[in-house]
């Protein structure tokens, strides 16, 4: 019971962060229709950033955020700017060709500036520190507070987007690019802003992720496979759906916890045989693939 | 007769092309000839293998429109195929070859049938997660090897040997994968004549109207996705006898996917010559690069940021890719309106 109980807490605490990772590409997908491949190389640019802030002032990685979404923020402008804007007018091919040619661009800065090798936080207030709430479950520290952030950061971004003038405009622009241009919202910006949100929320989500999670400059390509599930299964473009969606993917990717309590509860052979751990990520995308096959436009999607 | 005879008429082009085209063909033949160093000849055997991959992925990216980047699970299933028959039975590779196509194409059947029911992005990356999920199931299954992969050891089978395709020297595997490159450009320059080449530009075009035309959009897909995937399994087969040591990290990994898909892109979609362009230019820069600047001066992924920038301008400025640079001077020079 202890292994099912903290597999799906931790399952959840988890999706929490993955959830914001997803959000940034399903704002930029709503908005401008527009699929992002680089997105896994924000995050793993902003785990850098976390990291890097924690080395050199001292201080513990989750006090790196605000610094790590600003520089995100900026990255997420440049990258409109300086390829997504000349990307628009082309064709799909064109769309996906470039977005490729970032991320193998941003993920081989970081192999030339960084290396290959692993790296993770080791010391800062939290690392190492844990609660036990009962029944066996223990929390860490770290995760906790990525956690409770992570949902803050949500709240902060739905918020922007549903009660402010400008995250209207954002909606309006998602809804329909050409009326928004009709009604004088400046379309151009709102495309410039959904990069921006979408570089921020990811390497806030790297600087959260970092604190437990070593990086290297390959991290990218799981986080960016693990999105485009969270983005399918919620709907592309919507904002709560992805949400939703991230705490189921959470606690897909901590489904060899939840075989192992079936195997070993019930006592089954066949189940003992199969090294479920390998398969922690295989199950996300094959979890993808269901769903963009039976529901293409995803549990909660609303746009076509 | 008929096909035979479409598939060598190469009359629609300009002289000037065509010229060019004989240039390069003899050159390529007789390429082993010149004084060479081994590395050159290896790149060339990268460039013509990644040609006939990128002329595979034409068909149904570039004629067809449909962004497939999960090839390289056909190169695995190809390339495991040759290895696991050869190393566990002794089958040669003339064997295996064939059956390594059939697997892949009735895989491609399977995994087809659903996938074309979804369209741009949406296909694009559930193409990526299937290949993904192949990969890791291949990382964990130890009848193939699981993750440390399978090993062509030349000791146990002497070279040279031609049934089980185990050389010494690189010129013969070039001359074969030079065999394998001409097959598969004069099947493409029937294949863009052809019926299903037709209909895959009227899908491409617009899929609505090819539907009111009567086309069978989903089986016309389907039927060059198979089409594709043979391409690209036979010269999976070629790569495993040729490296000889298989491992799922490098021959079912996202890269080779998107670099078989960029190959195609960069030199341009949907052209006869397109993918062998795009091979033309990346491969030797690829490999030149790493070379240079990767090995000797110590800067690892130089190669790749520099490969990576240029993809990305061509993306933004001629998504086209570089053949519809040349086609535009062309319309340029003739002054068409």
């Amino acid at each position: 019971m202890e292994i099912l109980l903290s597999a799906i807490v931790s399952g959840l605490l988890l999706g929490m962060v993955l959830a914001i990772v997803a959000l940034g590409l399903t704002i930029i997908f709503g908005v401008m229709d527009m699929v992002n491949f680089a997105h896994g190389e924000y995050l793993m640019i902003g785990m850098y950033a976390g990291l890097l802030i924690a080395q050199v002032t001292g201080l513990d990685p989750l006090f790196s955020i605000p610094a790590a979404a600003l520089f995100g923020f900026l990255l997420g402008l440049l990258c409109y700017y300086g390829l997504a804007k000349y990307l628009l007018r082309g064709p799909m091919v064109a769309q996906l060709l470039g977005t490729f040619g970032l991320m193998l661009f941003l993920r081989n800065l970081a192999l030339l500036l960084m290396g290959s090798e692993d790296r993770a936080v080791n010391k800062g207030i939290l690392v190492g520190k844990s609660f036990e709430i009962g029944m066996g479950v223990v929390l860490p520290a770290t995760k906790l507070a990525a956690a409770f952030l992570s949902v803050a950061a949500f709240l902060a971004i739905w918020l922007l987007m549903n009660r402010s003038k400008i995250g209207r405009a954002l909606t309006a622009t998602a809804l329909n690019a050409e009326g928004a241009r009709y009604m004088g919202i400046r379309t151009e910006r709102m495309n410039a802003l959904a990069w921006g949100l979408g570089g921020a929320t990811a390497t806030i989500a790297g600087a959260l992720l970092v604190n437990f999670w070593s990086v290297n400059p390959f991290a990218g390509l799981l986080f960016t496979m693990i999105a485009f599930t969270i983005v399918a299964l919620g709907g592309f473009g919507s904002v709560p759906g992805a949400f939703l969606a991230g705490l189921v993917v959470g606690i897909i990717t901590e489904f060899p916890g939840i075989w192992d309590f079936f195997t070993y509860t019930f006592h089954i052979k066949w189940m003992e045989q199969v090294p479920m751990t390998s398969f922690k990520y295989t199950l996300v995308y094959l979890v993808y693939f269901l769903i963009m096959v039976l529901r293409p436009r995803g549990l909660f999607g609303w746009k076509q | 007769m008929e096909a035979i005879k479409n598939a060598l008429d190469f009359s629609d082009f300009t002289r000037f092309d065509r010229t060019i085209a004989a240039l390069v063909g003899l050159f390529l033949i007789s390429f082993p000839l010149f004084s060479h160093s081994n590395f050159a000849l290896a790149t060339l055997i990268q460039f013509l293998m990644f040609s006939v991959y990128g002329m595979g992925w034409n068909t149904i990216g570039g004629y067809g429109g449909q962004v497939d980047l999960g090839k390289a699970q056909y190169v695995g299933i190809g390339a495991y195929t040759t290895a696991v028959l050869l190393i566990r039975w002794d089958i040669p590779f003339w064997f295996s070859m064939p059956l390594g196509m059939a697997l892949a194409v009735g895989w491609s059947f399977i995994l087809g049938y659903p996938l074309f029911r979804l369209k741009g992005h949406y296909f694009a990356i559930a193409t990526i997660a299937t290949s993904l999920v192949l990969k890791d199931i291949f990382e964990v299954w130890n009848f193939v090897g699981a993750a440390r992969g399978l090993e062509i050891s030349p000791i146990k089978y002497a070279p040279p040997d031609f049934f089980r395709l185990i050389f010494k020297e690189d010129v013969y595997y070039y001359y074969l994968i030079l065999g394998f490159f001409f097959i598969g450009l004069f099947y493409m320059n029937w294949f863009r004549k052809s019926r299903l080449g037709f209909q895959l530009r009227s899908i491409k075009d617009n899929e609505e109207v090819a539907r009111s035309l009567g086309i069978d959009v989903h089986w016309a897909k389907i039927k060059t996705y198979a089409v594709a995937t043979a391409f690209v399994s036979a010269v999976g087969s070629f790569h495993a006898c040729y490296i000889k040591n298989i491992e799922p990290e490098d021959t079912m990994s996202l890269d080779i996917s998107v670099l078989i898909a960029l190959m195609a892109m960069l030199g341009g979609a949907g052209s006869l010559w397109g993918p062998i362009i795009g091979a033309a230019i990346l491969i030797p820069l690829k490999s030149y690069l790493k070379e240079w600047l990767g090995a000797s001066a110590g800067l690892v992924g130089i190669d790749l940021i520099i490969y990576s920038a240029i993809i990305m301008a061509v993306a933004a400025f001629e998504p086209r890719g570089i053949w519809g640079i040349v086609e535009k001077v062309r319309l340029k020079r003739r002054k068409y309106p």
